[in-house]
C-alpha cells in the first residue's frame, strides 16, 4: 500500500516537560525573599535533584520560576543578555525590578499571542529606592504585584500560611516561614523535594543561598494512619 | 553660480554645500508658473478663489478643477502642477476619513495640513510614492473646533497659517493687494468680493463666471462648498 | 455495512494540558454619569478559579484628565489593552496637539477591539468621563467592540447582580417612586459603595477594595473603598 506523506500539524510547547513546582515570595521588613525547591520533575519522575530556579538579574532583582525548566533557562539567558547590555551602556541607569517585571510580562504575552507560550509562572523580587518589589507573571502574560506570592501548588498550600504569617517579619522570621511553607508543601506535593534554595534582596543587594536540605517529620498520626485518608473521623 | 548648481541639482536627496536642496527649490519655482489662487480667512469662515486659465475657446472650463473638497469641513485650492495635487488630496481624504473612523470626530484643519505635508516630503527614496518633490502648493481652508483657519503648504513640506494668502503666478501683486485691503473684522461676503477683486487685478483675461472658481467653508455650519455658476455670478455682481 | 471497530486500548490515554491563551480573572466594573460628573469604579481583586491571586490589582486606569477606563476579564489582555490605549492617547496628543475627548477615546477603543475580532481581547470595558460639553458620559462595550453611550453601566462578574439594581435605582424602572431631583455626586458615590459592598457579599470574584474615580469639572479624584476580604 502506498502511503502519502502527511504533514504533521505544527506543534509548539503544548505541555511542559521538565517542571519545577511552586515558588514562594514574601516581603519582610527591609527586603523581599524568594524560596523554592530544586527538583526538576519529568512527569512524576524526580529527574533532576539540584536545579537552580532562582536567577539573579542585574544588581537588584531575582527571578524565580515554576513550570517548564527549559523555558526558564531560555528566559534566564534572555535576561542575562539584557542585563549585560544594560550594564554595558554604563549610563548609571539600570533596570529596576519593576522594569524587569514589565518586560517579562510583555515577553510572556507576546509568546502566548503566537500560541507558543513560555510555560512558566515567574516571580520577580527586587529592592530599589528603599522599597521591596514583588511581582508575578504567568504563561499568558497575567501580571500583578503583591506582598506575598506563591505559584502553582504553593498557591493552594503555602499562600494561606504566608497570609497568616503576615509581612511584618524580620529576615530570620521570613526565612522560618519560607522553610515551613516548603516543608508543608513537600508533605502534600508529590512533585516537590526537601532540597531548597532561598534568595533575599535588600538594601545590601541580592543574596542567593546555596541549596540545603530541610528536615521533615512523619510522626503525625494522620501520616501514619493512612486507612483514614479521605474518610471522616 | 550655474556651475555649482549643476553639480547638486540632480539628486533630490543631496544637499548643496550651501545647505540647499535645489530640486525642492525648483519645485517651489514651478508654483510661480501656476495660476493664481487666493485664500482669505474671516471670523465667519474661509474663502478660496482660483483663476482658471481657459487657453482655448474650445476648452470646457468646467473640466478645470482647482478647488477640491478634502472633508466636509475642509477644502483646498491649488497652484502649480495640479496633477501632483491629486495625490496629496487623495492622501488628505484618506487621513480625514480615517480620523473620523477611529475617533468619531472631524480632523482639525492643522492636523490635516500636517498629514499632507508629511506626505509631501515622502519623495526620492526607494518605495516612496513619488520620485521627485510634489510641484504644487496648496491653500488648505476649513472650520474646526478652534474656528475657521487657512494654511499654506509648499513642496518643502512646510506649512504656515495665514489670514490671507495668494499663491501662483500673480501671487506677488495679489499678496500686496490683500495686505492693503484685508481686515480681520471683515465679513465672509466682503472676503468673497476681496478674493475676486484681487484675482481680477492680477488676471490677464477679463474675469467672468467661466474663468474663476470660488469656494468657502462657513463657520456657521462648518461645511465646505464650491460655488455654483449662479452663486458665483451673484458675487461677481457685487464687485 | 458497519465500519470496522478499531481496537481500543485498555490503557488510559495520555493526559495533555492543552494551552489556552485566555484566563478569566473576574472582577466588576461600574460607571454612572451625572449631569456634570461621572463616577467609574472597579474592585481590585484578581482571581483565578477559586484562588485569589492578589487583593490589590487595579482595573481602572486614568487615560486623560477627564477620561477613565475600567476593564475586567483576562488580566493579561486588560494590561495590554490599557497600555496600548495610553500609548495611542499620548501619540494623539503629540500629533494633534490636544487631549483626546472622551467620545474619541470611546470610538478608538471600539476600533481597537474590533481589529482583534478573530483573536479578541477577552476584556469587558467601560469608559467613563466628561464629554466636550462637560456632561457626564459612560460607554459600555462587549469584547469585540460593540459599544453604546449610556447613563450608567456595569460589566464583569457582578454584572447580573448589579444591573437590575441600577435599572431600578438609577433609571427608576419598575417603580413609581421617581424623585424629582437628580442624585448628586456625593449621593452617587455612596450608591456605588453600597452596590459594591452588596455585590461582594454574593459574588466570589468581587471583593477586597473598590478603586473609585470621580470625574468632574475640577478634574479627577481617586478614592479607595474597602470591601470584605472573604
Amino acid at each position: 500500500m502506498k502511503t502519502k506523506p502527511v504533514a504533521e500539524p505544527s506543534t509548539r510547547t503544548q505541555q511542559p516537560i521538565v517542571t519545577g513546582t511552586g515558588v514562594l515570595g514574601i516581603k519582610y521588613n527591609g527586603g523581599v525573599m524568594l524560596a523554592c525547591d530544586t527538583l526538576g520533575s519529568y512527569g512524576s519522575l524526580a529527574r533532576f535533584r539540584t536545579v537552580k530556579r532562582l536567577e539573579k538579574v542585574g544588581d537588584f532583582t531575582v527571578v524565580g520560576a515554576s513550570g517548564d525548566l527549559s523555558d526558564f533557562q531560555k528566559i534566564s539567558s534572555m535576561l542575562r543578555e539584557m542585563s549585560t547590555s544594560d550594564s554595558a551602556y554604563d549610563d548609571g541607569c539600570n533596570m529596576t525590578p519593576r522594569d524587569i517585571h514589565q518586560y517579562l510580562g510583555r515577553v510572556m504575552y507576546n509568546r502566548r499571542n503566537k500560541f507558543d507560550p513560555l510555560w512558566n509562572e515567574l516571580v520577580v523580587a527586587g529592592f530599589r529606592d528603599g522599597k521591596p518589589f514583588l511581582g508575578a507573571v504567568d504563561l499568558i502574560g497575567t501580571m500583578y504585584e503583591d506582598d506575598i506570592i506563591a505559584t502553582s501548588f504553593g498557591n493552594y498550600v503555602c499562600l494561606p500560611l504566608m497570609r497568616k504569617a503576615g509581612t511584618n517579619l524580620s529576615k530570620e522570621e521570613a526565612k522560618q516561614v519560607m522553610e515551613n511553607c516548603l516543608r508543608v508543601l513537600y508533605y502534600r506535593n508529590t512533585k516537590s523535594s526537601t532540597k531548597i534554595q532561598i534568595a533575599t534582596v535588600s538594601a545590601e543587594g541580592v543574596e542567593i543561598g546555596e541549596p540545603f536540605e530541610i528536615s521533615t517529620y512523619w510522626g503525625y498520626s494522620a501520616f501514619q494512619h493512612t486507612e483514614y485518608h479521605g474518610k471522616r473521623l | 553660480m550655474f556651475l555649482t548648481r549643476s553639480e547638486y541639482d540632480r539628486g533630490v536627496n543631496t544637499f548643496s554645500p550651501e545647505g540647499r536642496l535645489f530640486q525642492v527649490e525648483y519645485a517651489i519655482e514651478a508654483i510661480k508658473l501656476g495660476s493664481t489662487a487666493i485664500g482669505i480667512q474671516t471670523s465667519e469662515g474661509v474663502v478660496l478663489a482660483v483663476e482658471k486659465r481657459v487657453t482655448s475657446p474650445l476648452l470646457d472650463p468646467t473640466s478645470i478643477e482647482k478647488i477640491m473638497e478634502l472633508d466636509s469641513h475642509i477644502g483646498c485650492a491649488m497652484s502649480g502642477l495640479t496633477a501632483d495635487a491629486r495625490t496629496l488630496v487623495d492622501k488628505a481624504r484618506v487621513e480625514t476619513q480615517n480620523h473620523r473612523f477611529t475617533y468619531d470626530e472631524p480632523m482639525t484643519v492643522e492636523s490635516c495640513t500636517q498629514a499632507i505635508c508629511d506626505y509631501a516630503l515622502q519623495f526620492g527614496e526607494e518605495g516612496a510614492p513619488m520620485s521627485r518633490p510634489f510641484g504644487v502648493a496648496l491653500l488648505v481652508a476649513g472650520v474646526d473646533e478652534y474656528g475657521p483657519s487657512l494654511f499654506h503648504t509648499d513642496p518643502s513640506g512646510t506649512f504656515v497659517k495665514y489670514e490671507a494668502k495668494a499663491i501662483g503666478a500673480g501671487s506677488e501683486g495679489a499678496q500686496t493687494a490683500l495686505q492693503e485691503s484685508y481686515s480681520s473684522s471683515m465679513t465672509l461676503a466682503e472676503a468673497e468680493v476681496l478674493a475676486l477683486s484681487t484675482l481680477k487685478q492680477v488676471m490677464e483675461e477679463k474675469l467672468d463666471n467661466k474663468n474663476v472658481e470660488l469656494a468657502s467653508v462657513r463657520s456657521s455650519d462648518a461645511k465646505f462648498k464650491i460655488y455654483s455658476t449662479a452663486e458665483l455670478e451673484a458675487v461677481i455682481e457685487r464687485l | 455495512m458497519q465500519a470496522p471497530q478499531l481496537p481500543t486500548s485498555q490503557v488510559e490515554q495520555p493526559k495533555e494540558s492543552r494551552f489556552s491563551p485566555y484566563q478569566n480573572n473576574g472582577g466588576t466594573c461600574l460607571a454612572l454619569a451625572g449631569a456634570d460628573f461621572c463616577i467609574i469604579a472597579a474592585d481590585s481583586r484578581l482571581s483565578l478559579g477559586y484562588s485569589i491571586l492578589s487583593r490589590n490589582t487595579p482595573k481602572v486606569a486614568q487615560l486623560t484628565t477627564k477620561t477613565c477606563i475600567a476593564s475586567s476579564g483576562c488580566n493579561a489582555d486588560m494590561v495590554t489593552l490599557q497600555k496600548y490605549l495610553k500609548f495611542k492617547i499620548q501619540m494623539y496628543l503629540h500629533q494633534h496637539g490636544k487631549e483626546m475627548s472622551t467620545p474619541a477615546v470611546a470610538q478608538m477603543l471600539a476600533t481597537t477591539l474590533y481589529h482583534r475580532r478573530f483573536f479578541p481581547y477577552y476584556t469587558f470595558n467601560i469608559v467613563g468621563g466628561l464629554d466636550q460639553n462637560g456632561e457626564g458620559c459612560v460607554f459600555s462595550y462587549d469584547a469585540i467592540g460593540c459599544f453604546e453611550r449610556l447613563k450608567y453601566t456595569v460589566s464583569g462578574s457582578g454584572h447580573a447582580l448589579i444591573e437590575p439594581f441600577l435599572d431600578n435605582l438609577v433609571a427608576y424602572k419598575n417603580t413609581d417612586n421617581k424623585p424629582t431631583i437628580e442624585r448628586s455626586c456625593d449621593e452617587t458615590l455612596e450608591l456605588v459603595k453600597d452596590i459594591f459592598s452588596s455585590a461582594g457579599e454574593r459574588d466570589i470574584y468581587t471583593g477586597d477594595f473598590v478603586d473609585i474615580y470621580i470625574i468632574d469639572k475640577n478634574g479627577t479624584r481617586y478614592e479607595q473603598f474597602p470591601l470584605k476580604k472573604d
